[in-house]
């Protein structure tokens, strides 16, 4: 019963309906009213609207798209390099036992560390350009894809091999056709909580160390006193947070369809 | 065939197993004769972390962190159920509060340092909210979960007793909505965790683990900061440890299919 996964957050399964949207708007509403009252001194919260126009301003000058760009260019290399090793270093350990005897006391010890407790040491090492945020995130995505990997791979039942064996199906066959097909699912599903781990590792990485980013952008705003510009980089990271991970599910759907079917 | 075999038996792991840190330590060691600026070697590590012992520096940076993690999973966490656990009794707070809770959410919860540090500025406060924030959503999501998929059956029997609001709330939505509840409390409390160490390391505010890390960092000391990541590392595993336990004890009514 507790192993249940977790239902879908309110209003996420049912259709949409214009109604939905009056709670947000009502709220967007008070807030501008409150602003605009004085409630709020503009030092502590300035508006919705305002913050609409510093978005609308940084797109005009071009800053904000070079911020997502540079911080989405972090993300995809640094996750494209973790997602592949951990790829790699999951088929790894599940299909070798000696390899899983060698290296997975190493990996589950490391998988006890937050990833964020190691960007003090990454610093160290890499300095605060690029190849730290990069490793960063590269790291943050290897565990979740690597421990997906493993978990999938062991996952396939042992009578499927011996079918495979019986058939004397042949090992390129063995993979696109059992292994491959077994395995999606469960790394599909690691794929994503990489993704979305990586995404709040990079913003981490930004406020810390960066001269570019929507981490950066938002501490930069804190020590200029910008309260329009970290607000404006609180929604865009999380529209690009929700964005990301509502991608990656549809991917995910897509792609386990046929299991359904 | 027999090689593989020889795996099976639990010294010959172990051995094996030791094999790929021995080797690390040994490259470590060769970095650190190589170039000593940055690589400081083993021994240091041990000469360090029996120093920071002794002049308690350790004791307190863990004393403060789990203080600073645990004071805000007691905030975040119970404000979270019971928020939870109301949106999933009563429609129209969900209503009202689910696309406000949902969208705050999508923001990853060290992007509220920035902001939270300018309404309040960059210390413990700072630090305690974001991490009271991070145990929060984790505890809602899920009990609002539990409470929201209670089995009809038995919301039928509690209508034959005649149960009143409190009663139905006491006796059947909230022993039912109990395993997700308490899922989301794990979750809070290794989020609440990972915040900690999170904020200390962005804000650097007070003493904690995540402090020390950061000072060790900008002072060039990597043995220092070997030895907070590897007690981070160690506390954090203890205490998901022991509320796994608490977790099984709490639940030791279910039939044993966890």
């Amino acid at each position: 019963m507790a192993s249940r996964p977790l239902s879908t957050p309110a209003g996420a399964g049912r259709r949409f309906s214009p109604g939905v949207m009056l709670p947000p708007l009502a709220l967007l509403a008070l807030w501008q009213a409150a602003c605009l009252t004085g409630l709020f001194p503009a030092q502590v919260l300035v508006p919705p609207s305002e913050v609409a126009r510093s978005l609308a301003a940084m797109t005009a000058s071009g800053e904000l798209q070079a911020h997502i760009g540079d911080s989405l260019w972090r993300l995809l290399i640094g996750f494209a390099i973790g997602a592949v090793a951990g790829l790699a270093f999951g088929s790894l350990i599940a299909l070798s036992r000696l390899a899983e005897t060698a290296l997975s006391p190493l990996f589950l010890t490391l998988w006890q560390v937050p990833v964020i407790a190691f960007v003090p040491m990454m610093v160290l090492f890499l300095g605060i350009d690029e190849p730290f945020k990069i490793a960063v995130v590269a790291i943050a995505a290897f565990f979740p894809v690597a421990l997906a990997t493993f978990d999938g791979i062991r996952g396939v039942p042992r009578a499927w091999f011996e079918v495979a064996r019986v058939y004397r199906t042949r090992l390129p066959d063995l993979v696109r056709r059992i292994l491959l097909p077994a395995t999606v699912p469960a790394v599909l599903t690691g794929l994503r909580v990489a993704l979305t781990r990586a995404w709040v590792v990079l913003i981490a990485a930004e406020l810390l160390a960066a001269d570019s980013g929507i981490g950066q952008m938002m501490e930069m705003g804190r020590q200029l006193f910008r309260i329009d510009v970290v607000l404006a980089g609180v929604v865009v990271s999380g529209l690009i947070g929700f964005l990301l991970d509502r991608g990656a599910r549809a991917i995910e759907r897509r792609a386990t369809r046929w299991r359904t079917a | 065939m027999t090689g593989l075999l020889s795996l099976s038996r639990a010294p010959v792991r172990f051995a094996i197993g030791l094999a790929a840190p021995v080797l690390l330590l040994l490259w470590w060691q060769w970095q650190a004769t190589a170039h000593i600026s940055t690589f400081a070697p083993p021994g240091a590590v041990g000469q360090a972390a029996a120093a920071l012992i002794r002049d308690g520096t350790l004791l307190n940076d863990m004393l403060a962190t789990l203080g600073r993690a645990f004071g805000g999973l007691f905030i975040g966490a119970p404000l979270g159920v019971a928020t939870g656990v109301a949106m999933g009794i009563w429609r129209p707070l969900d209503r009202l509060l689910g696309p406000l809770l949902h969208g705050l959410r999508q923001v990853p919860m060290i992007g509220w340092l920035p902001l939270i540090g300018l309404w309040f500025g960059v210390g413990e406060g700072t630090e305690l909210i974001v991490v009271s924030m991070s145990a929060f959503f984790p505890a809602m999501l899920n009990s609002h979960a539990g409470v929201a998929q209670v089995e009809r059956r038995y919301e039928e029997v509690g209508r034959i007793y005649g149960f009143g609001t409190a009663q139905r709330i006491r006796f059947i939505l909230l022993p039912a909505a109990m395993p997700l509840v308490l899922t989301g409390l794990t979750q809070s409390l290794a989020f609440a965790w990972i915040a900690t160490i999170g904020t200390e390391i962005l804000t650097g505010a007070g003493s904690g683990l995540g402090v020390t890390m950061q000072l060790a960092q900008t002072q060039q000391r990597l043995d220092i900061m070997l030895v907070t990541i590897a007690a981070t590392a160690l506390l954090g595993f203890v205490i998901n440890h022991l509320f796994l336990r608490l977790r099984r004890r709490l639940l030791r009514w279910q039939p044993s299919s966890l």
